[in-house]
């Protein structure tokens, strides 16, 4: 990316914190469950009623959801399609997509201050292309790589959390998944080990949407250009240490990243193979109404490859190409192509982004990320996205007597720096993007939904998504996308 | 107004849930599309739901009101699925070493429990090779390269029949459901749904506690090639004694074996039944407060077939109590 853009994008992140989301409402989703309302049923709270569950100071609780959504593409204008054996261009022909998940949340106390939480899941899934071709404007949050129509059933998370109180106010923390019922105090240090996603713990928002009622685009659950450690379904193995402190919080993380590049098997030498974060969020009222603001950065040492590397490889070599890799590749059929098979070693990524959330009026808010990262290494386990700014607006039908309804627009904005260009320009391909040839440029997408409350447990949504400029190349698309999503929780 | 607003809620928060589980268990086996596996759950200890007390009988000790158990079980063993030949001559150790965590959740309330028992395989090697006309593969599994894989999930209900809490006799029953899950070729999962039912006598006699169980598991296991392997419905048998010592105040220790096995219905060949032995001890909070115990198991296959392994080592520990 430019300097120029750099600089824009920077301005645009601190412009964007003066902007942001509602505390009642939703903001930006993440991949980590939110608290349930009051009002919506539950087996737990029908137990509380009958007076068999202390919801307010549980022991145990277990909540659930499933989740389906299908996608539809028609047709778009591509100028090619899989250039000279390339692999990762979205297909220019109409295509249909899916995702059926369920998840089990159990969790249990285990001494004072001491919580477990297990979490099984099963997925079924059919992405546009067999998900390449997109970067952070990828469709669906809930598309795994390497994810198959066959279910297949899984543990998501399995993690301790440790709580030490050290005074302040009593936190109150309603029961939901991932979180018992219960009080904190409002100064505490918080220690997670186990498996879990690290979306549970860093860039959360602070709006009680859950993810699943929100934006369904991949760009919208968190910086696309965090390239966050973690195996191909999104998760992690390691620990996090969270100190709040009142208005404040600071957390650190170190997790597991992939032995290979976005798969699922995972590096467990956390001293030598680490994605290490840092965040430091402070929560705010303006005039009343409450919001956030968060900084992050991350360096991940992973054993990947330098588009630089790759690129000066090939050109003294060309045998050294996409088609003749030693080692793990993504099967680039491009002889005249460089590859990150021949330079993969440990390297280093790092990255920072701000994100902020303000409520503007009762259960309407805004929000915004952005980020910016190296750009010199491989994507490993997120988007190839390098850079990336997120802006949206959320509302609840409050104000048209719908309060349970979830109406969002988003855009999510991404580029890629000048070092990536070229390297996609000769032929290579990553993880997700490389058609061959490449005019680079922005790649946006415009993210449209209304998620209609039914019954208080469902929630039927309607989403439009128009991505310009796919896998930041500008000789493809636009893309129009039409989804619908059944959610259901208990 | 309120109970129809209650009753509503109920219905819904229980449409939902009906219709969660449904997307659950529509789920075909991951392992049915994946035609070449021809692996199987070799692993038969198959832990007692959480709160009851030893490694795999029953205390069926349910009782009181809304009550809830965790429990965290690991083991390893080693040998447990060896291809013989005439004689019983080892010809090729298929599974040499296999570790596990099981993780299980129960709810019990009056007489009555369900529970949630999820396998995690740790650990599955062996030796591949010939037997007879067939070529097997042995599992490679290790929690790096599979960091997320469930085996199959049991979820079950039981039922205390006859007999009180702490009484001298008790009969209960249960049923459980073996939802599949993981890949054949690991060798943790037979890519088909199973169900068990069990009758579970136990009882506390003085400072001896027994247990035991005596059930069918319904086992579609047809097209399994390898000799050796599970031959379709089994009967469950076991039973299991110990001895209880005070220990310092306000705990106890259970010393005592179990032993248990399974034989196939349709024995069309020899070698269809497997028998294992543990030598346990488990240290147990006693009184009011919610029940803890420690436990830990040494085992060896008595009839080293099906899953029985040459010798076996499990740890526990189990927390429960009662509102």
């Amino acid at each position: 990316m430019s300097h120029g853009l750099a600089s824009r994008l920077a301005c645009g992140a601190v412009l964007s914190m003066g902007v942001l989301l509602s505390s009642r409402l939703a903001s930006a989703q993440n991949g980590s469950p939110a608290p349930r309302p009051d009002e919506q049923p539950s087996l737990m709270k029908i137990l509380s009623e009958d007076g068999l569950h202390d919801i307010e100071n549980e022991s145990w609780n277990a909540y659930g959801q499933f989740t389906y959504i299908s996608d539809w593409k028609p047709s778009f204008a591509a100028a090619y399609t899989n250039l000279n054996g390339s692999i990762n261009s979205l297909l220019a022909t109409p295509e249909r997509s899916f995702t059926g998940t369920a998840t089990l949340y159990l969790g249990v106390r285990l001494w004072s201050g001491a919580e477990a939480y297990v979490v099984p899941e099963v997925i079924s899934e059919l992405p546009f292309s067999q998900l390449r071709g997109l970067a952070g404007a990828i469709q669906n949050f809930e598309l795994q790589k390497g994810g198959t129509q066959t279910p297949q059933i899984y543990h998501s998370r399995a993690f301790v959390k440790q709580t030490f109180g050290f005074g302040g106010e009593r936190v109150t923390k309603e029961s939901g998944p991932l979180q018992l019922g219960t009080t904190y105090d409002s100064r505490r240090l918080v220690l997670v080990a186990g498996n879990f996603s690290i979306l549970d713990f860093f860039d959360k928002n602070a709006f009680d949407i859950d993810p699943r009622q929100g934006f369904l685009g991949l760009g919208f659950m968190t910086y696309a250009a965090w390239d966050f450690a973690s195996d191909a379904r999104g998760y992690s193995y390691g620990g996090v240490a969270e100190l709040y402190w009142d208005a404040w919080a600071m957390r650190f993380g170190r997790i597991t990243p992939p032995k290979n590049p976005n798969q699922l098997p995972v590096d467990f030498r956390l001293f030598k193979y680490y994605g290490d974060q840092v965040e430091l969020e402070h929560n705010h009222k303006i005039h009343g109404r409450e919001g956030a603001v968060r900084l992050l950065a991350y360096r991940n040492r992973e054993d990947m490859g330098r588009f630089g590397d790759a690129i000066a490889v090939w050109e003294a070599d060309p045998a050294k190409n996409a088609t003749t890799c030693p080692g793990f590749n993504y099967g680039s059929n491009n002889a005249n192509a460089p590859d990150f098979c021949w330079v993969r070693k440990p390297n280093v990524k790092l990255g920072a982004g701000v994100f902020a959330e303000q409520s503007l009026a009762h259960d309407i808010g805004v929000f915004s990320r952005g980020m910016y990262s190296d750009g010199k290494t491989e994507v490993d386990a997120y988007t190839s996205t390098d850079r990336s700014a997120t802006f949206g607006l959320l509302a609840k039908g409050s104000s048209w007597s719908r309060p349970r309804d979830v109406a969002g627009f988003g855009v999510n904005l991404g580029w890629i720096s000048k070092v990536h260009a070229q390297y996609l320009a000769l032929g290579g391909v990553d993880g997700f993007i490389g058609d061959g040839a490449i005019r680079p440029g922005m790649e946006s997408s415009l993210d449209l939904f209304y998620s209609m409350s039914v019954r208080k447990s469902f929630w039927l949504t309607g989403d439009f998504q128009r991505v310009v400029n796919p896998g930041f190349n500008t000789d493809r698309g636009p893309v129009n996308i039409f989804s619908v999503r059944i959610h259901g929780e208990f | 107004m309120a109970n129809f607003e209650s009753h509503r809620k109920r219905g819904s928060a229980l449409l939902a849930f009906a219709a969660g589980f449904a997307v659950w268990s529509a789920c075909p086996s991951p392992a049915e599309a994946q035609q070449q596996a021809q692996g199987f759950a070799v692993e038969r200890l198959y832990p007692s739901a959480p709160g009851g007390g030893w490694f795999v009988m029953d205390d069926v000790n349910i009782g009181g009101g809304l009550g809830s158990a965790i429990s965290l079980i690991t083991g390893y063993s080693q040998n447990p699925l060896v291809v013989t030949g005439p004689g019983g001559v080892p010809r090729l150790i298929l599974v040499s070493r296999e570790a596990f965590v099981d993780v299980g959740a129960a709810i019990t309330y009056d007489r009555y429990r369900v529970y949630l028992n999820i396998p995690v395989p740790l650990v599955g090697t062996g030796n591949s090779g010939t037997v007879g006309p067939y070529q097997v593969t042995a599992p490679a599994l290790n929690i790096a390269q599979n960091p997320d894989t469930i085996s199959d999930t049991r979820v079950g209900f039981d039922v205390r029949l006859l007999g009180n809490s702490g009484s001298s006799f008790r009969l209960g029953a249960g049923a459980q459901l073996l939802i599949p899950s993981g890949v054949r070729a690991d060798y943790v999962t037979d890519g088909r749904y199973r169900g068990m039912f069990r009758l579970l006598p136990a009882g506390d006699v003085g400072h001896f506690s027994y247990a035991g169980q005596l059930g069918v598991h319904i086992r579609p296991a047809e097209g399994l090639l390898l000799p050796g392997s599970p031959n379709g419905n089994e009967l469950l048998f076991g039973a299991s004694a110990g001895r209880r010592f005070s220990a310092r105040s306000g705990w106890e220790m259970v010393v005592g074996p179990e032993l248990f096995g399974e034989t196939a219905v349709r024995s069309s060949s020899s070698g269809q039944t497997g028998f294992e032995g543990l030598l346990t001890g488990r240290l147990e909070r006693t009184g009011d407060r919610p029940h803890l115990r420690f436990r830990l198991g040494i085992g060896h296959g008595i009839v080293q077939h099906f899953g029985a392994p040459e010798w076996r080592i499990l740890a526990g520990v189990e927390l429960a109590g009662h509102r």
